[in-house]
C-alpha cells in the first residue's frame, strides 16, 4: 500500500467513524427523552420481583417435595408461608395500580 | 498498512473516550440520541480495532521486520499458522487482541440491551467506555504494535519462542482473554446499578450469561493451558501453581462464588452487597491477572514478555477498587437484604459457606502470588511460595468446598429439618463411607487428603445422581413419558440447576484425575546405552537408537524407546529436542495414553551423549487417570452450555415482570 493510499484509507476510516457516531443526531428518527423511574415504579418493580421470587420458591418447594428433600409437614408449613407472602405482595401491587 | 493501523488505534482511543463521555451525558440528561451515539461509538471502535488487527497480521505474514512485534516474535521460516498466532506472543499484540475482545463484547452487550435497562445502559456504556479508553490508550501510546525496531531493520526475525509453537497456544491465550475481558460487562452493569440506584435484581439477570461466558472461557482456557504445559513444557505435570496459572484461577474462583450468590439474591433478596463486592473483585482480579502476565514482576513458564504497561495496569486496578468501594459505600442503604438467614442448615447457608471458602481460597492464592513481590519490594530479597503452600490451602478450603457441592443440591431452602436431612443424606453418606473403606482396603490410604477427596467425590456423585434420578421420576409421575424424555424435560425446564449439577460432576472428575495423577504417580530417570532397558511400573523401555528428522523450521533429534509390558509390545515413544533454524531449542515429550484407565506413560529426553554412541538420559513417568483431567474439561463445557442455553420460559417471565409493568419507563 502506497503512502497516499494509506492516508486516504485512514481518512476514510475516520470519516466513517464520525458518520456512525453522528448518525443518531442527523437521522430523521426522533425519540423523546428517557423517562426515569418514579418512586412508585421502583416499588412496583421490587414487588414484581418479590412476587416472582415467591412463585419460584413455591415451584422449588413442589420440586423438593417430589424429590424427597422436604417432609410433608415441612412442605405444608413452608407452602402456607410462601402463599401468604405472595398474597401480601399481590395485594400491595393491586394497591399501586 | 502500518500507517492505517496506527491511525485506527488512535481512532479507537478517541471513540472510546467519546463513548464514555456520551454515556455519562446520556445518563445525566436522559438523552436517547446521545445513548445511541455512545453505542455506535463502540461499533465503530470494534471496526477500527479490527482494522488495526488486520494491519498487524499483514505485517506479520509479509515479514515486515521494521516492526518490533514482527522482528522479535517471528522469522521467515515460521509456519503461517504460528505467524498469524504470534499476534498474541508479544505484549503489544496481545493488548490489541484484548482490545478487540473488549470492544466486541461491549458493542454486543449494548446492542443486546438496546431496548432493555434503559436507565442503566448509558452508565454501562460510560463504564465500558472508560475501561476501553484505558486499554486503547495503552495500545496507542504506551505499547503500540506498530512501534519500529531500534536501529537497522534485520534481514530475519528472532523467531517465536519454541514452547509457543504448539497448537494449544493458538487457542489458549484467546480463550483466557475472552474470560478476562468479558468480566468487564458484569462489572459495568454492577457499577451502573450503583450509580442509578437500580439495585434490584434486573442487573443480575442481564449479566448472568456474560458471567457464565467469562467463567466458562476462563475454566476452558486454564485447562487448555494445563494441557499445553503437560505436552510442551515437559516436567511431567500440568499445574504448578505458577503465578500466571494463578492469575486465571483467582477471577475464576471469584466468578464461581458470584454465580452461586446470584441465585441467593434472585430467590431470597439477600447478599446484595456481597454480589457487588464479588463482581468488583472478579473484574479487578482479571485485570490483576493481566498485570501478572504482562508486567514481568513474576517469573513464570507462561510469561513471555515484559513491558512498560505493568505500572499502568496496577494503577488501573487500584482505581477500579477505589471507584467500586466508594459506590458500594454510597449505596449501602439500598443494598439491605430483604430477608435474613434463618438457619445455618439451609441451602442459602450452604451457598454462603461456599462463597466464603471460594473467596478464602482466592485470597490464599493471591497472597501466594504477591508475597514474593512484596518481599522483594520490602526486603530486597525475592522469596518463593512453592507448591506445599498452595496444596495446604487447597486441602483446607477445597475439601469442604467439594463436600458443599454435594450438600447444597440436597438441602432445602430456608430451613432443613433433621428428618429431611436423615432421609436425604443417608444414601450419599453410606456410599461415601463404604467407598472410603473400600479404597482404604485397596491400599489408597497412604494419603489421608487423597482418600478424603476420593470419598467426597463418591458422596457428590451419589447426590448428583440421586438428583437426576429423583427429578426424572418426579417428572414422569407428573407428565408421563419415557425415562429419556422425562430426563430431557427435567433438564430443559431447569437448565441452570441441572447444568450446574453437570459442572459439579466435572469437578468430581477433575478431583479424581488430579488426586490419582498426583498422589499415585511414579517417576524414574536413567541413562540408557543403545539396547539397554529401564523398568517402571510394569513397563519396559528399551533404547532403540537416536535419530533425526527435519521439520518445517527445525530439525528433530529423538530417541526411539521400544515399550513393552509383560512381553507384549506397546509401540514406541520418541521424546526429543527440536533445534530450530533460529538456533532456539525446544523439548518435545512423547506420551502414550491408555484407555480406558486414562494412564499416561510420559517420556522426556534429558540429554544425548555427544560421543555419537547413541546413549541417552531419559525421565519416564507413569501418571494414572490423568485423562480424567481432560475429560473433566469436556464435561465442564457441556454443563456450562446447558446453563447458558436460552430458556424461552424464563425470557417470557422476565418480559412480563419488567416489560408489562414498566413499559412506559423502559425498565
Amino acid at each position: 500500500m502506497t503512502a497516499a493510499a494509506a492516508v486516504a484509507a485512514a481518512a476514510a476510516l475516520v470519516m466513517l467513524a464520525v458518520l456512525i457516531i453522528a448518525w443518531p443526531f442527523v437521522s430523521p428518527e426522533r425519540e423523546g427523552p428517557e423517562q426515569r423511574l418514579s418512586d412508585d415504579d421502583r416499588r412496583r418493580l421490587a414487588l414484581a420481583e418479590a412476587r416472582d421470587a415467591a412463585y419460584a420458591s413455591l415451584r422449588d418447594l413442589e420440586h423438593d417435595l417430589r424429590t424427597g428433600k422436604v417432609t410433608e409437614a415441612d412442605y405444608q408449613a413452608e407452602r402456607d408461608r410462601l402463599r401468604a407472602e405472595a398474597a401480601r405482595v399481590l395485594r400491595e401491587l393491586d394497591q399501586l395500580r | 498498512m502500518t500507517t492505517l493501523g496506527r491511525v485506527a488505534l488512535y481512532l479507537v482511543f478517541a471513540l472510546t473516550v467519546y463513548a464514555a463521555v456520551a454515556g455519562v451525558l446520556a445518563g445525566r440528561r436522559g438523552d436517547r440520541r446521545l445513548m445511541r451515539s455512545s453505542r455506535n461509538a463502540f461499533i465503530a471502535a470494534l471496526g477500527a480495532t479490527l482494522v488495526a488487527v488486520v494491519a498487524v497480521e499483514y505485517a506479520l505474514v509479509t515479514h515486515d521486520f521494521s516492526l518490533a512485534v514482527v522482528a522479535e516474535h517471528t522469522s521467515r521460516q515460521l509456519p503461517t499458522g504460528y505467524t498469524l498466532s504470534s499476534l498474541w506472543a508479544s505484549e503489544a499484540g496481545s493488548l490489541l487482541l484484548w482490545l478487540a475482545v473488549l470492544t466486541g463484547a461491549s458493542a454486543l452487550a449494548l446492542r443486546q440491551n438496546r431496548n432493555r435497562n434503559r436507565e442503566l445502559m448509558p452508565w454501562v456504556a460510560a463504564v465500558l467506555g472508560g475501561i476501553a479508553a484505558f486499554f486503547s490508550g495503552l495500545a496507542a501510546f504506551v505499547s503500540s504494535p506498530f512501534a519500529h525496531v531500534a536501529g537497522a531493520v534485520p534481514v530475519d526475525g528472532a523467531g517465536l519462542d519454541p514452547s509457543l509453537q504448539n497448537p494449544y497456544m493458538v487457542a489458549h491465550p484467546p480463550m483466557l482473554y475472552l474470560g478476562y475481558v468479558t468480566m468487564s460487562v458484569p462489572f459495568a452493569f454492577a457499577m451502573a446499578a450503583l450509580i442509578t440506584g437500580r439495585t434490584d435484581a434486573r442487573w443480575l439477570v442481564s449479566v448472568r450469561r456474560w458471567t457464565l461466558v467469562s467463567w466458562a472461557a476462563l475454566g476452558t482456557g486454564m485447562l487448555l493451558g494445563a494441557h499445553w504445559a503437560y505436552v510442551e513444557i515437559g516436567w511431567g505435570g500440568y499445574w504448578a501453581w505458577d503465578p500466571v496459572e494463578n492469575a486465571a484461577l483467582m477471577p475464576w474462583l471469584a466468578a464461581t462464588a458470584f454465580l452461586h450468590s446470584v441465585i441467593v439474591q434472585e430467590k431470597k433478596g439477600m447478599l446484595k452487597v456481597w454480589n457487588m463486592v464479588l463482581v468488583s473483585a472478579a473484574f479487578s482480579l482479571a485485570v490483576f491477572g493481566d498485570f501478572l502476565t504482562r508486567s514481568g514482576v513474576v517469573q513464570s513458564v507462561h510469561s513471555f514478555v515484559q513491558s512498560p504497561v505493568g505500572p499502568y495496569l496496577l494503577a488501573f486496578v487500584a482505581a477500579v477498587l477505589a471507584f467500586a468501594t466508594a459506590l458500594i459505600i454510597w449505596r449501602l442503604p439500598l443494598l439491605r437484604a430483604d430477608h435474613r438467614l434463618e438457619s445455618v442448615i439451609s441451602r442459602e447457608a450452604t451457598f454462603l459457606f461456599n462463597n466464603l471458602l471460594l473467596l478464602a481460597l482466592a485470597f490464599a492464592v493471591l497472597w501466594g502470588v504477591i508475597f514474593p513481590i512484596l518481599s522483594e519490594a520490602v526486603r530486597g530479597v525475592r522469596s518463593t511460595v512453592s507448591t506445599p503452600y498452595y496444596d495446604f490451602f487447597l486441602v483446607i478450603f477445597g475439601l469442604p468446598l467439594l463436600a458443599l457441592a454435594g450438600i447444597g443440591p440436597l438441602i432445602a431452602w430456608r430451613r432443613a429439618s433433621p428428618d429431611s436431612l436423615i432421609r436425604t443424606f443417608r444414601w450419599p453418606v453410606v456410599s461415601a463411607l463404604s467407598g472410603a473403606a473400600l479404597l482404604w482396603l485397596l491400599g489408597l490410604g497412604s494419603s489421608t487428603a487423597g482418600l478424603t477427596a476420593l470419598s467426597l467425590c463418591i458422596f457428590v456423585t451419589v447426590t448428583v445422581g440421586l438428583e437426576f434420578a429423583r427429578g426424572t421420576a418426579a417428572r414422569r409421575a407428573l407428565a408421563g413419558g419415557s425415562v429419556p424424555r422425562a430426563l430431557l424435560d427435567l433438564v430443559s425446564r431447569n437448565r441452570r440447576r441441572y447444568g450446574g449439577y453437570v459442572v459439579h460432576l466435572a469437578i468430581v472428575i477433575l478431583v479424581v484425575g488430579v488426586t490419582a495423577s498426583s498422589a499415585y504417580s511414579t517417576a524414574d530417570s536413567a541413562h540408557l546405552a543403545v539396547g539397554q532397558s529401564m523398568h517402571i511400573d510394569g513397563y519396559t523401555l528399551k533404547n532403540a537408537g537416536v535419530f533425526q528428522r527435519p521439520g518445517p523450521n527445525y530439525t528433530f533429534e529423538y530417541v526411539r524407546l521400544a515399550v513393552s509390558r509383560g512381553g507384549t509390545s506397546h509401540g514406541v515413544l520418541e521424546p526429543g529436542q527440536r533445534v530450530y533454524d533460529t538456533g532456539q531449542v525446544g523439548n518435545e515429550v512423547d506420551i502414550r495414553s491408555s484407555l480406558p484407565s486414562g494412564t499416561d506413560l510420559y517420556s522426556i529426553l534429558q540429554g544425548v551423549d555427544r560421543d555419537s554412541s547413541g546413549g541417552v538420559s531419559v525421565k519416564v513417568l507413569v501418571n494414572p487417570a490423568v485423562g480424567l483431567v481432560w475429560l473433566a474439561g469436556v464435561v465442564f463445557l457441556l454443563g456450562a452450555l446447558i446453563t447458558l442455553w436460552p430458556d424461552p420460559r424464563e425470557a417470557r417471565q422476565l418480559a412480563r415482570r419488567y416489560g408489562e409493568l414498566l413499559a412506559r419507563s423502559g425498565a
